[in-house]
C-alpha cells in the first residue's frame, strides 16, 4: 500500500514536471505553428539563472521568480530579432531555432564547465503521512504546475489578451483587419511560452540538478507530448504531456526501464501516425 | 502512369525555366551562369583534384582525417539526397548510419566477419532495411504526412535508438563496441592510412556519379518538383508518397554504406552514433555547404569538419557557439548555403531533357 502510494506520487510529479516543461512549448507550437528547438535551452536558462542567484548568495525563490521574467524578456528579443523571419516556413523554423539552442546551449556550457551543479531546495525535507514521507519540494511543484495550467488556461480564455491571441491564431489577416497588432501579439505569446520554460527550468533544477544538457534531455519528450495531444489548442499540448509524463514514469515500474523508455516513444508515433489531429482536435484554449 | 510522365516532360521544364529566369534576373553570380559558362563540373573538379592529391601532401594523421571527413560527406551526401532534392527533412538520419555500424560492428564481434565484399553490402542493406521500414510508416499510409510529423518522427526515431544502444547489454551499452577488427580483402587488411583513404574517396565519387545520374533523371525531376509543390506533383499522377518512400530507402542506404565505413575506420561504434548529435550535425553539413546540390553536401561537410578541426586546439570551448552562430547567419541570410556564392540559381537547378533551349529559339 505504502510503496503503491509512493509509486503514485512518484509518476505524478514527473507528470507535472512533464507539464509544466510542455505548456511553453505548447503555446508556441498552438498558437504560432512553430515547434521550438530552443525551448530545451529556455528551460536550461531558468535553470541556469536559478543557480546564478544561489551561487550570489541570494535566496532560491528569488531566482526563481526572477527566472521566468528574464528568459521572457530573451525569449521577446529573440522573436523580434530572429524567429519573425520564420513564420512562413516550420521546417526552417526547426533549423534556426535549432542554431539558436546550439548557440545558448554551449554559452551555458562554458559558463559552468562540464560540471553537474546542485542547487537545494528551497522549502526541503518531506513531509510525513503516516508512515509515508513524500518530498514537500515535489509535492510543490505539483501544486504550482496546477496553478499554472490554471493560469494559463484562464488567460487565454478569459482575457482580452487570450481573445486576441486566439484571433490571430484563427485568422491573422482578420485580426489585422480588426485592428490587433499580430506582430505584437507573436512576439508576446513567443515571449509567454519562454518565460514558461524558465519558470520549468528554475523549479526542476533542484530535482535534476543542472547540466548544459538539461534542457536536451526533454526536449523530444516535450515534442512528442505536444504531437500526441494535438497542436492547435491549449488543451492539447497539457493533456499530450500528462499521457506521456505519466507513461514514461509509469512503465518502468512494469517492465525494464530501456523497453520501457523506447516503447513510450514508438507508442507515441504509432498513435500519432494513425490519428494526426491527435487527443484533442480543434484549435482553440 | 507512363502517360502522366510524358506530360510531366513539357510542362515541368517550361515552369522551371519561368521561375529561373526571375531568379537569374536577380544574381549577379547567376548571370555569368547563364551566359554559358559552366560552374558546376568546375567545383567539383577542383574538389576531385583536392581530394586525390590530399594524402599525398597531408601527414599521416591528417590523412587520417581526412579519411573520416571523406566518410561524413558520404554521409552528408545521403541526407541532401533526402532533404535537398525531395524535400523530406530526416533528422534522424544518423539511425541509419548508426544502426549499419553497429550492425557490421557485430558482424566482425560475433561472427568474425571482415571481408570487405560482405560487411560494406550488409551495411548498405541494413541501411536500406531500416529506412524502408521508418520511411514505409513515416511516409506511406492513406494520408500524406505532414512535413512537421515526419522530422519529429525521424527525430523521436533516433532518439530513441540512441537510449536502446545506451541500454542494451548486447550492445555494449554506454561504451559502445570497442576494437573491432580491420576490414579485410583477402589476407590484406585496410588500416587506418592513404589506401584507406583512397577506397574510401573511390566509393565516394562512385556513390556520388550514382547520385548525379539519379537527379538528372526524370525521377530526380520528380523529386524536385516534389520538394517545390508536392500537391502538383501528386496532381500530374505520380504517387509523391511512394516516390519519397524510396528516396527515403536510397537515402538510408547511403548511409548505411557510410557508417559501416566509419565503424571499420575509428574501429569502434558507440551511442552517439544513432543519436540526435549526429543527426543534427549531418544537416548542418547540407545547410553549409548548401542543400539541393551534391557537391555543395561534400564542401559543407569537409569546411565544417576541417575547421572544427582547426579551431578545436585553441578554441574547443567557443568553436560549438561559433558553429551555432554561423549556422544561423546561413539560414538567415544564405539559405542555399556556400555553395551558393559561386554557383546561380539555374544551375543548381539544372536542366533536364535538351528541349528547353529549342523551344524557346523556335519561331
Amino acid at each position: 500500500m505504502a510503496n503503491a502510494f509512493v509509486a503514485a506520487f512518484e509518476i505524478l510529479s514527473f507528470g507535472a514536471i512533464i507539464v509544466l516543461i510542455v505548456l511553453g512549448l505548447g503555446i508556441i507550437a498552438s498558437m504560432m505553428g512553430i515547434f521550438n528547438f530552443a525551448q530545451g535551452e529556455f528551460v536550461l536558462l531558468g535553470a541556469y539563472i536559478t543557480y546564478l542567484a544561489h551561487a550570489k548568495g541570494l535566496p532560491i525563490w528569488a531566482g526563481m521568480v526572477a527566472a521566468p521574467f528574464l528568459v521572457g524578456a530573451l525569449g521577446f528579443v529573440l522573436e523580434a530579432l530572429i524567429i519573425r523571419r520564420f513564420y512562413a516556413a516550420p521546417i526552417v523554423a526547426m533549423l534556426g531555432t535549432y542554431a539558436l539552442g546550439l548557440i545558448i546551449r554551449e554559452s551555458v556550457r562554458g559558463l559552468i564547465g562540464g560540471f553537474y551543479l546542485t542547487v537545494p531546495e528551497p522549502i526541503g525535507g518531506s513531509i510525513d503521512i503516516g508512515a509515508m514521507h513524500i518530498s514537500a519540494w515535489r509535492f510543490t511543484i505539483i501544486v504550482i504546475t496546477l496553478l499554472v495550467m490554471g493560469g494559463c488556461y484562464l488567460l487565454l480564455s478569459r482575457t482580452s489578451f487570450g481573445l486576441r491571441v486566439r484571433a490571430t491564431l484563427e485568422n491573422p489577416s482578420l485580426a489585422r483587419a480588426s485592428g490587433i497588432s499580430t506582430p505584437l501579439i507573436y512576439g508576446a505569446t513567443f515571449a509567454f511560452g519562454a518565460a514558461l520554460a524558465g519558470l520549468a527550468g528554475a523549479l526542476i533544477v533542484p530535482v535534476f540538478s543542472l547540466f548544459a544538457d538539461l534542457g536536451l534531455r526533454f526536449l523530444i519528450q516535450g515534442f512528442v507530448a505536444v504531437m500526441v495531444g494535438g497542436v492547435g489548442s491549449f488543451i492539447g499540448p497539457v493533456a499530450g504531456a500528462g499521457v506521456i509524463g505519466t507513461l514514461s514514469a509509469a512503465l518502468p515500474w512494469v517492465m525494464a526501464p530501456v523497453v520501457a523508455d523506447v516503447l513510450v516513444f514508438v507508442l507515441a508515433i504509432v498513435f500519432i501516425k494513425f490519428r494526426p489531429q491527435g487527443l484533442i482536435a480543434g484549435k482553440g484554449v | 502512369m507512363p502517360k502522366a510522365m510524358g506530360a510531366v516532360k513539357q510542362t515541368i521544364p517550361a515552369e522551371i525555366g519561368g521561375d529561373m529566369d526571375a531568379a537569374v534576373g536577380s544574381s549577379g553570380t547567376a548571370a555569368k551562369a547563364a551566359a554559358g559558362r559552366k560552374v558546376l563540373p568546375i567545383v567539383e573538379g577542383v574538389v576531385l583534384v583536392a581530394a586525390l592529391l590530399a594524402p599525398l601532401v597531408l601527414q599521416d594523421y591528417l590523412t587520417v582525417f581526412a579519411t573520416r571527413v571523406i566518410i561524413l560527406a558520404l554521409f552528408a551526401l545521403s541526407f541532401d539526397l533526402v532533404w535537398g532534392y525531395a524535400g523530406i527533412m530526416s533528422f534522424g538520419q544518423a539511425l541509419f548510419f548508426g544502426s549499419a555500424g553497429y550492425g557490421v560492428a557485430l558482424l566482425a564481434r560475433d561472427l568474425d566477419i571482415t571481408n570487405i565484399f560482405l560487411v560494406l553490402p550488409a551495411g548498405t542493406l541494413i541501411g536500406l532495411t531500416f529506412a524502408l521500414l521508418l520511411g514505409g510508416f513515416l511516409l506511406l499510409g492513406r494520408h500524406p504526412s505532414s512535413v512537421i510529423f515526419v522530422s519529429l518522427g525521424t527525430l523521436t526515431g533516433s532518439y530513441a535508438a540512441d537510449r536502446l544502444a545506451r541500454g542494451w547489454y548486447y550492445l555494449g551499452g554506454q561504451n559502445g563496441i570497442p576494437s573491432i577488427a580491420p576490414m579485410s580483402l583477402g589476407g590484406y587488411e585496410f588500416s587506418e592510412g592513404p589506401a584507406f583513404y583512397y577506397l574510401v574517396l573511390g566509393i565516394l565519387v562512385v556513390v556520388y556519379l550514382l547520385c548525379r545520374f539519379l537527379v538528372r533523371s526524370q525521377f530526380g525531376l520528380a523529386l524536385a518538383g516534389l520538394r517545390e509543390n508536392e500537391q502538383r506533383i501528386a496532381f500530374f499522377g505520380y504517387k509523391a508518397q511512394h516516390l519519397k518512400a524510396i528516396i527515403f530507402a536510397i537515402g538510408g542506404a547511403i548511409a548505411g554504406l557510410a557508417g559501416s565505413l566509419y565503424a571499420f575506420h575509428e574501429g569502434f561504434v558507440w551511442p552517439n552514433m544513432v543519436g540526435v548529435v549526429v543527426s543534427t550535425q549531418v544537416v548542418l553539413y547540407v545547410l553549409f555547404g548548401g542543400s539541393g546540390t551534391l557537391i555543395g553536401a561534400v564542401i559543407g561537410a569537409v569546411i565544417v569538419e576541417g575547421v572544427s578541426f582547426w579551431l578545436s586546439d585553441n578554441y574547443r570551448d567557443i568553436w560549438p557557439i561559433i558553429l551555432g552562430l554561423l549556422l544561423l547567419l546561413v539560414i538567415l541570410f544564405r539559405p542555399l548555403g556556400l555553395i551558393s556564392f559561386v554557383l546561380g540559381e539555374r544551375e543548381r537547378v539544372g536542366s533536364f531533357g535538351v528541349k528547353i533551349k529549342e523551344t524557346r529559339n523556335a519561331p
